[in-house]
């Protein structure tokens, strides 16, 4: 059983992606494809392939067949380093945060892309280079801000608790200004009251740039997405909204099959 | 007593190259986990090419500006002709090609400007200061020497600290692939490392040229000080790097003018052997442990 639903303009869609790795099949087939100005969920048991098809849109796994398109354009090679100039930013399970950078300079990373001065002029420290650098440490802590992490902007990613870690990781990958944005699971290890703050600071981000969201915590999930996806064991099982996709049996028996999920 | 503090005088200025070289095998471990043992002979090669810009030109300074250039350059060919496409292979099969590309080098001064030792000339003053009544065991020339190494450990921290390369050499080096997903052109950034690299050991090889002489394998003994001094501060410290260079170049002199220069290397290995047993990941680094 194969669904496709009707879109009308996916800004991001994957059309069969197929990947193995080590003889196994890790994705199937898999075409989603996400509506602009929404927040779109992934989510499935565990093992079900999500974080496969980020790195897949990432260019981390190349995938046996298939393919990837934003704005309706196929993209032919796939460079991690190229995703943000395509305006797509994602963020890691986890933080993924540089500990001997600070938090600051961790943000001002997620920028890279937009520093378009060469390295031999940043190394003779040619005078536009500083110009350059001031602004992407202004816009990063306007970001920083934004997320209230800006009073922790000078320290080391291992001396903030672990909720602020991940709103320093949320802003690097907002420096970019993507109009994509694809979150690993922003609300693991988070409390209840954090994660009331994600769910706002997420809708707030919609329409103007559009969510991928992987994640666990269903209360998350059903609140703030617009459509869902749902994985299992590398194929997608069933999609639409929220409420489609809470009733639908054949996701019920793929979570219930794995007791604990979710 | 007066001699101690002559002797330790007198081991400023070749700490300070040591210290560069250090640093040099410090940039590439950083970004590629890799010791570059091709480094000494790349400043070697630099610093012929210095050698015949000053014989052509008489200007040191010219001579000093064009070797960084050729070690720059130099530091972006050996990358590409031998460690690129060595990078799917493991460390160790890249640290035995890089003793290649050393022996290869050694080769090729060799062919272009013969095996024999050749002097240097001094582009300063090499005889000792005098001041309050007596002479001191440094020279003009040993000033210009420290003074050129703090300038260029300055304006390295700052490429390292206010910079996007810097930033992106930082994050590259501690995770590649989260970089990349930010944006950074990780090849591009190691290439600049191999370049950068290149730049601070021809910036050594030149300085530490006028107090010995040039030939081919003249600066093999440099290598074993600045491995010692990179290894002992912890191979992924530019701060360790410096300050054990600069405390390898007090003991080199001490041990040598106490009992004689040949028992230098001697001294530095066991200093080696003993840090690695007491302190394995060096006085400054900080990772848990080191792949060998």
């Amino acid at each position: 059983m194969r669904y496709v639903l009707p879109l009308t303009d996916p800004v991001l869609s994957t059309r069969s992606i197929c990947v193995t790795l080590s003889g196994l099949r890790i994705l199937d087939d898999v075409s989603i494809g996400i509506p602009k100005g929404t927040v779109t969920g992934l989510i499935g048991p565990n093992g079900a392939g999500k974080t496969t098809v980020f790195n897949v849109i990432s260019g981390f796994v190349k995938p046996d067949s298939g393919e990837i398109r934003v704005d309706g354009r196929k993209l032919k090679h796939i460079h991690p380093h190229r995703l943000t100039e395509l305006g797509i930013a994602r963020t890691l399970q986890g933080v993924g945060l540089f500990p001997s950078l600070t938090a600051l300079e961790n943000v001002m990373l997620g920028g890279s892309s937009r520093v378009k001065s060469g390295i031999i002029a940043q190394a003779l420290a040619m005078p536009w280079t500083d110009t350059e650098q001031a602004d992407l440490r202004e816009r990063a802590l306007a970001i920083m801000t934004e997320l209230g992490v800006e009073s922790d902007a000078s320290r080391l990613p291992g001396e903030l608790p672990y909720p602020i870690q991940k709103r320093v990781a949320l802003a690097r990958a907002l420096v970019s200004d993507p109009k994509i944005l694809l979150l690993d699971e922003p609300a693991g290890g988070i409390s209840a009251g954090d994660m009331a703050d994600l769910a706002r600071l997420i809708m707030s981000w919609v329409p103007k740039r559009t969510v991928l969201l992987v994640e666990h915590h269903m209360e998350l999930v059903m609140k703030v997405c617009d459509l869902i996806w749902v994985l299992d064991a590398g194929k997608v099982i069933a999609a639409g909204t929220p409420e489609v996709v809470r009733q639908d049996p054949a996701v019920l028996a793929a979570y219930l099959g794995q007791e604990g999920a979710a | 007593m007066t001699s101690f503090i002559d002797y330790l005088i007198g081991g400023v200025s070749n700490g300070a190259v040591i210290a560069l070289m250090a640093i040099a095998l410090v940039l590439i471990w950083r970004a590629t986990r890799v010791v570059n043992f091709a480094q000494v002979g790349q400043a070697m090669f630099t610093t012929f090419v210095a050698l015949t810009v000053q014989t052509l030109t008489g200007s040191w300074a010219l001579a000093l500006v064009v070797a960084m250039v050729a070690g720059a350059i130099l530091g972006v060919i050996v990358q590409f002709l031998v460690l690129r496409p060595m990078r799917r292979a493991d460390t160790s099969g890249a640290i035995i090609a890089t003793f290649g590309v050393l022996i290869a080098l050694q080769a090729a001064v060799g062919m272009i400007w013969g095996g024999d030792a050749q002097a240097y000339p001094q582009p300063f003053d090499n005889a000792g200061v005098v001041a309050f009544g007596r002479i001191w065991p440094i020279s003009v020339y040993d000033f210009v020497v420290i003074g050129v190494t703090i300038l260029l450990v300055i304006a390295l921290s700052l490429l390292f600290t206010r910079t996007s390369i810097g930033l992106a050499m930082r994050a590259s080096a501690f995770n590649p692939e989260v970089a990349r997903l930010s944006g950074v052109r990780v090849s591009r950034v190691l290439t600049f490392g191999w370049a950068l690299a290149g730049v601070v050991g021809a910036v050594a090889g030149v300085l530490v040229a006028p107090s010995s002489t040039v030939s081919p394998t003249t600066f093999d003994i440099l290598l074993v000080f600045a491995f010692t001094a990179a290894v002992i501060g912890g191979l992924d410290s530019l701060v360790g790097a410096v300050a054990l260079g600069v405390f390898a170049g007090l003991v080199i002199s001490l041990v040598s003018g106490l009992s004689n220069s040949g028992n230098a290397p001697v001294v530095a290995l066991v200093l080696l052997a003993l840090s690695l047993i007491t302190k394995p990941d060096g006085v400054f680094g900080h990772h848990k442990a080191r792949a060998v």
